[in-house]
């Protein structure tokens, strides 16, 4: 049976929160509430979810008085790295530092492995490419093929860097 | 194998990320052009040129394989998008036509000689005297709007009540051109200042015909004498008849400019005598404010504009949004150093509203219109009524504090 506090989430995460977290291409549901604390699941891009967890919580503690933490199924404190999960960082960190950071430090960029879990590898864009408009080109079309075609565990690349705090964009949006 | 689709994206754009989600949910196989030399590695990016469309549609069409449709993300590859779509024999606009739909002097003579319906104009050519202003608007009659013929975004509009003011504002918008390294030949707009609800269209075209799939409504809308498009709401909540005349107007418009395919975003005023074309452009909505949309089937605009230009049908006649949703430009006040927008958890707590999104990085110098032609950011809301949607908005744009230096 669905919780009350689970039904009133799920009604605020309809009405204030999909439509936000669709648009970045990723949809999360409610998995678990209780005592105050929701737990979610996000499908698609985890990438798109993580920055803006913070602002998801803020959204529903005021949509919803009982909610007093939420929480990211999977994204909480990882327990500690199987070997493959940690081969999997190393190894995808070694290629972008030997194949995409040098020719990415053109452009005062730079890319790091945030975290891998499940076959995700969660890279960080900092420098020159936090907030470029042309960040989801360059992962797309360069570092996911790159990494697919050396590490063939992978299961895909998510984006969890915080855009639109970067300062220094290379490429910025800016003129509509 | 997949459906291949060569996408020509510009440097500086909003909207790269958006076609990339979109290709990516829908399973195709991506090629990307861009003017933006990218450090990407994997699968290079094929360099594009739109200033020397001619020269850089060849080198793109001889080096991207075969691909089943060409798509421009942008305005800035509009041109370039349809030569390369040319030499490939994919469907695409007439070059002319793209150029028709980027020049506003040359829409209005158009739409005249087709008798669509569009406000009294006259052109100034450049360089042309102060008298020659005065005469135009005289013409045009008061109150009058000084636009150029190049810009977007509303930068280089201005409302003119008499003569002297029409001629400050040509001025002045001469001087935004130059600064905007606009070319130095190019006319200014004088037309009559049309009163009434404004609302824009956006659509496909399929063989030269417009459907329409979404319809905002702009309630804020100012009188000017900037014209600042801050607050879209849909679905429009004027009548159905009204609705059905201006996406007839909006239709025959694209029509006589001879645009045949892909996305247009149209901009009309409801007057007493009816809808009457203000501009359209042979692009979808800019900035961030598609995101304010999901079809049926969860599907984004990026996602039907690339269906579209694989040829699929575009889905018509439901309601185009599940539910009524709406975005609030948020507008630069003054010139300055953008430090902060404060407020932000404010707004986001609003409810209704699903997302606040900051564009221009901190630290940015910033210009209003008509100089400027960029907004601080995005704020989306969705509700149950149209109505709830724009009360969301405007709490939540009250909430915002930016704070420019």
């Amino acid at each position: 049976m669905v919780s009350d506090l689970a039904a009133e989430v799920t009604a605020a995460l309809a009405r204030s929160i999909l439509p936000s977290v669709i648009a970045r291409g990723a949809s999360v549901r409610v998995v678990a509430a209780r005592d105050g604390v929701v737990t979610l699941e996000a499908d698609g891009s985890p990438g798109a979810v993580l920055p803006i967890l913070g602002r998801i919580e803020a959204q529903l503690r005021a949509a919803v008085p009982a909610v007093t933490a939420v929480r990211l199924a999977g994204a909480d404190p990882e327990p500690p790295s199987p070997p493959e999960t940690e081969d999997l960082s190393r190894a995808a960190q070694r290629i972008l530092d030997a194949e995409a950071n040098p020719a990415i430090a053109a452009h005062r960029g730079h890319v790091a492995v945030d975290s891998v879990s499940d076959g995700w590898v969660r890279i960080r864009l900092e420098g020159g490419c936090q907030g470029c408009s042309l960040a989801e080109v360059t992962i797309r079309q360069g570092l996911e093929p790159l990494l697919r075609a050396r590490l063939p565990a992978m299961t895909g690349v998510a984006d969890v860097t915080d855009h639109e705090a970067g300062t220094d964009p290379f490429f910025s949006p800016e003129k509509r | 194998m997949g459906r291949r689709v060569l996408l020509l994206v510009p440097a500086r754009s909003y909207r790269a990320a958006d076609f990339m989600l979109a290709a990516t949910k829908m399973g195709l196989d991506l090629t990307v052009a861009s003017d933006g030399a990218l450090p990407t590695g994997g699968r290079p990016v094929i360099p594009a040129h739109p200033d020397d469309p001619d020269r850089s549609a060849g080198q793109i069409a001889s080096c991207c394989g075969p691909v089943d449709a060409v798509v421009a993300t942008d305005t800035p590859m509009l041109l370039l998008a349809a030569a390369v779509a040319d030499r490939l024999g994919l469907p695409h606009n007439p070059v002319g036509a793209v150029l028709a739909a980027s020049d506003k002097a040359r829409q209005r003579q158009l739409w005249a000689d087709a008798g669509v319906a569009q406000p009294r104009y006259e052109t100034v050519p450049a360089h042309a005297p102060a008298a020659a202003v005065r005469r135009a608007a005289a013409a045009t009659g008061f109150p009058c709007v000084v636009k150029a013929v190049s810009l977007s975004a509303s930068q280089g509009v201005l409302r003119a009540d008499d003569a002297a003011e029409a001629v400050r504002a040509a001025t002045r918008i001469r001087r935004i051109l130059a600064a905007a390294r606009q070319r130095a030949a190019e006319p200014l707009l004088v037309e009559d200042y049309l009163p009434g609800p404004e609302l824009s269209i956006d659509g496909l075209l399929t063989g030269g015909a417009l459907t329409p799939v979404a319809v905002f409504d702009k309630p804020a809308m100012p009188d000017g004498p900037t014209f600042e498009e801050t607050l879209l709401v849909t679905p429009s909540r004027l009548a159905r008849h009204v609705l059905a005349a201006a996406v007839r107007t909006a239709g025959h418009a694209a029509r006589e400019l001879g645009l045949q395919t892909g996305p247009v975003h149209a901009e009309l005023r409801v007057t007493a005598s009816g809808p009457a074309m203000l501009e359209l452009a042979a692009r979808s909505i800019g900035g961030l404010c598609s995101r304010a949309l999901r079809f049926p089937g969860d599907k984004s605009l990026e996602e039907l504009i690339l269906a579209n230009a694989l040829g699929e049908p575009v889905p018509a006649g439901s309601p185009p949004a599940p539910r009524p949703s709406g975005v609030f430009m948020v507008p630069v006040a003054r010139a300055g150093v953008l430090r902060a927008v404060e407020g932000r958890s404010e707004a986001e707590a609003v409810p209704g509203i699903t997302g606040v999104t900051i564009t221009i990085p901190l630290g940015r110098w910033v210009r209003p219109l008509p100089d400027g032609d960029q907004y601080l950011g995005f704020v989306f809301a969705e509700a149950v009524t149209p109505d709830e949607v724009e009360k969301a908005l405007t709490t939540a744009s009250q909430r915002l504090r930016p704070v420019i230096e």
